[in-house]
């Protein structure tokens, strides 16, 4: 999943974009409408948490310019004002949420994952590919009910496989929405990622590899 | 039913009137109407009763000749006389005339017949001026009401505006009368409340989203590392350490909306405060960072007193220093000068910077105003530096003058005004007298202070962008204060 974090402040938007990541987020911070507005065109971001008042170009504007644009984009918007009426205007200019400050990280996470839901319509809380089981909510793998601890990457190129449902994902693909622009990620990393998750998960293995093309999870038995 | 409702609200009316204008308008042309229509009346009645003695019928014209009050008539045919012997005829004989050549004439008028007339002409006259009263008094009513209208309008719409609605305007129509006028000059106070109101609401938006957000961060942050399941002592440390930091930015915040809020309420409390000394002691505390940025510190101090409050004079001096010091170029240059001239005390700070925009000026001493996104990003100062230093200015009566510097940068100039002569110490005399006695003591000091920290040699008078000191004391003593000096450029960092 890519969010991108729209924050002036700096150490609150590193904060929000560590948690994030730990949360198998794939996390990029920009700290103005400006750049939030040239990153938005150059990646597809699940969610967008937007700080209302920015620098430069203010919040309402970047988040009418994401919302004109039609994409699948949700906007959850962060503000310190957090008045009834403040709330129904920044529902009204287009957000999908809003948060006022100061929040509960675990609320923030909460909302960013139900948007992101809502942003790829269809998808349950739980994704299941036979007697594998991914909770997105609790951040939970189980195979034929045991538990499988996974990393954050590891979890987050398995949700993106089940979400596809059978669907090839190209590595770029696969390393747009799981990598964000911290990292510097060769292709390899992905390879890399992939066969830790299948020595994981265990057999009979799910992750197929398509070549050339990617990755997709294969057929139930 | 409902007629009889309403005649009961006009008798209730009428029992109690209520004390309008239009009310009184009304009585006022009813009564006016009157008094000039009685008055129109008398002079009828006196100038119709006169014409009818003065002016003689025809009959009384003796041969051509009309007869003269003048010639004397014998005493037995006077009127009275004659009254007397006829006063059991109703006619009544009002004059006796007599002609040149001797012959009397009497004249007799038919007295009931003029009465009757006279009390008719009353009686009719009365009539219509009752009539024309009322008539008169309604369309005073009526009047009164048209010209009254505006300022009904003016009550409605006013009435209206609220808190909520500032932004609307009675935007009176029609001629340019009192009237508009007084509607025109509620609009432009509507207009000022609304321009302070809404600065005051952006100020509250803004101070709860500067102190709201560095919470926020504290908060993430202990969260982050209490969820952290790989969270070792190090991360724990870190954390405190940011959290710590967090806290002491917000301090700072409160600090300074306490020193706008203060500079906002005004002072309490004067005293005699040397300009140059505050200021000496301000560029103690600033000289070694304008070093460390590689910038020319240039001062020219000269004794110079004003009335007010020293802690909050200090808070101005130093957020000037402090904003030239934030928002200057690599190798650039801060001047610093204060001058009295004619007893009052003017500090001008100039430096060299980004270039100013002069209709973003006024923007600047808005709170939580700053000019560009790069300082923002960087977060250096929370935007309140100016505000308070135009607070401060004005709790003093100072004027402020900000305007862009002849190389990029601003140029501040705070002129106070003199202070009031003589100055008594009323209560506390102590406290002037020892603020008067520290400071000789502090200027040899600051000299020392300021060759030891930049290493310049400091050559009195050397300087052509400053002017020279200007010296207005005949106290030698004082004179040792005056610094002017050229500061060579420190070593640059980077």
């Amino acid at each position: 999943m890519r969010v991108l974090v729209v924050e002036d402040h700096p150490r609150l938007a590193a904060t929000v974009a560590t948690v994030l990541r730990r949360e198998g987020m794939a996390v990029d911070v920009a700290f103005d409408g400006r750049e939030a507005l040239d990153r938005a065109a150059l990646t597809t971001y699940d969610v967008v948490v937007l700080d209302r008042d920015l620098p430069g170009v203010h919040g309402d504007e970047v988040c009418r310019s994401l919302v004109a644009t039609g994409s699948r984009t949700g906007v959850l918007m962060l503000t310190a004002a957090g008045t009834l009426e403040d709330r129904v205007e920044g529902l009204g200019i287009g957000a999908d949420d809003y948060l006022s400050k100061p929040f509960h990280i675990a609320e923030l996470v909460a909302r960013i994952r139900a948007l992101a839901r809502r942003s790829a319509p269809g998808l349950p809380p739980m994704l299941a590919h036979g007697d594998l089981v991914l909770d997105s909510a609790r951040r939970l793998v189980t195979r034929g009910g045991k538990p499988i601890s996974l990393s954050p990457k590891e979890f987050a190129v398995l949700e993106l496989l089940l979400s596809a449902q059978g669907a090839v994902l190209s590595t770029e693909q696969i390393l747009e929405r799981a990598w964000d622009d911290a990292t510097d990620p060769f292709t390899n990393t992905v390879r890399m990622t992939v066969s830790r998750l299948r020595a994981k998960l265990g057999d009979p293995p799910v992750v197929e590899t398509v070549p050339p093309v990617g990755y997709r999870i294969g057929d139930a038995a | 039913m409902t007629g009889r409702s309403s005649a009961v609200a006009i008798a209730a009316r009428l029992r109690h009137p209520q004390t309008t204008v239009r009310w009184r308008l009304t009585l006022l042309y009813g009564a006016l109407f009157l008094v000039s229509g009685a008055i129109l009346l008398t002079v009828t009645y006196v100038l119709v009763e006169h014409a009818a003695v003065s002016r003689p019928p025809g009959g009384l014209f003796v041969k051509g000749t009309a007869l003269e009050r003048r010639t004397p008539v014998p005493a037995a045919v006077r009127p009275d006389r004659l009254n007397q012997a006829f006063s059991q005829l109703p006619p009544r004989i009002t004059s006796v005339l007599r002609s040149p050549d001797g012959q009397v004439a009497i004249r007799i008028v038919g007295a009931k017949q003029r009465l009757a007339d006279l009390h008719q002409l009353i009686v009719e006259s009365s009539i219509a001026l009752a009539i024309m009263a009322i008539i008169s008094a309604a369309l005073g009513w009526l009047v009164a009401g048209r010209v009254l209208r505006p300022l009904r309008t003016m009550t409605t719409a006013a009435q209206q505006i609220s808190e909520v609605n500032l932004h609307e305007r009675l935007a009176l129509e029609g001629p340019r009368d009192e009237l508009r006028q007084l509607a025109d000059t509620i609009d432009r106070l509507l207009a000022r409340l609304e321009a302070a109101f809404n600065a005051q609401r952006r100020f509250v938006a803004n101070a709860s989203h500067e102190l709201r957000t560095p919470l926020t961060a504290a908060r993430a942050l202990l969260e982050m590392v209490l969820t952290d399941p790989r969270a070792t002592i190090e991360t724990f440390r870190t954390t405190c350490r940011q959290v710590l930091e967090e806290s002491e930015e917000q301090e700072q915040l409160i600090d300074a909306l306490l020193a706008l809020a203060q500079g906002e309420r005004g002072i309490d409390r004067r005293a005699s405060v040397d300009l140059s000394v505050l200021v000496a002691g301000a560029l103690h505390s600033y000289s070694a960072n304008a070093a460390e940025r590689g910038l020319a510190l240039q001062t020219s101090l000269a004794p110079a007193r004003l009335s007010g409050d020293g802690r909050l004079v200090e808070r101005l001096v130093a957020n000037l220093l402090e904003n030239a010091l934030r928002h200057n170029v690599p190798d650039g240059r801060i001047a610093v000068s204060v001058t009295s001239l004619h007893g009052e005390a003017e500090l001008v700070v100039t430096n060299t910077g980004a270039p100013v925009p002069a209709d973003q000026l006024e923007r600047l001493l808005q709170p939580f105003q700053r000019l560009g996104a790069d300082r923002l990003r960087q977060r250096e100062g929370f935007g309140l530096g100016l505000s308070i230093v135009a607070a401060i200015a004005s709790a003093h009566d100072a004027t402020l003058h900000v305007q862009p510097g002849a190389d990029g940068g601003l140029e501040v100039r705070v002129h106070f005004p003199r202070p009031a002569q003589p100055e008594p110490q009323p209560s506390k005399p102590g406290s002037g007298e020892r603020r008067a006695g520290q400071e000789r003591p502090q200027s040899p000091r600051l000299a020392a202070h300021a060759q030891g920290a930049v290493g310049a040699d400091l050559e009195p008078g050397s300087d052509d962008d400053v002017d020279g000191p200007i010296l207005t004391g005949g106290d030698p003593a004082d004179r040792s204060l005056d610094i002017a000096g050229d500061v060579e450029r420190a070593p640059q960092q980077r």
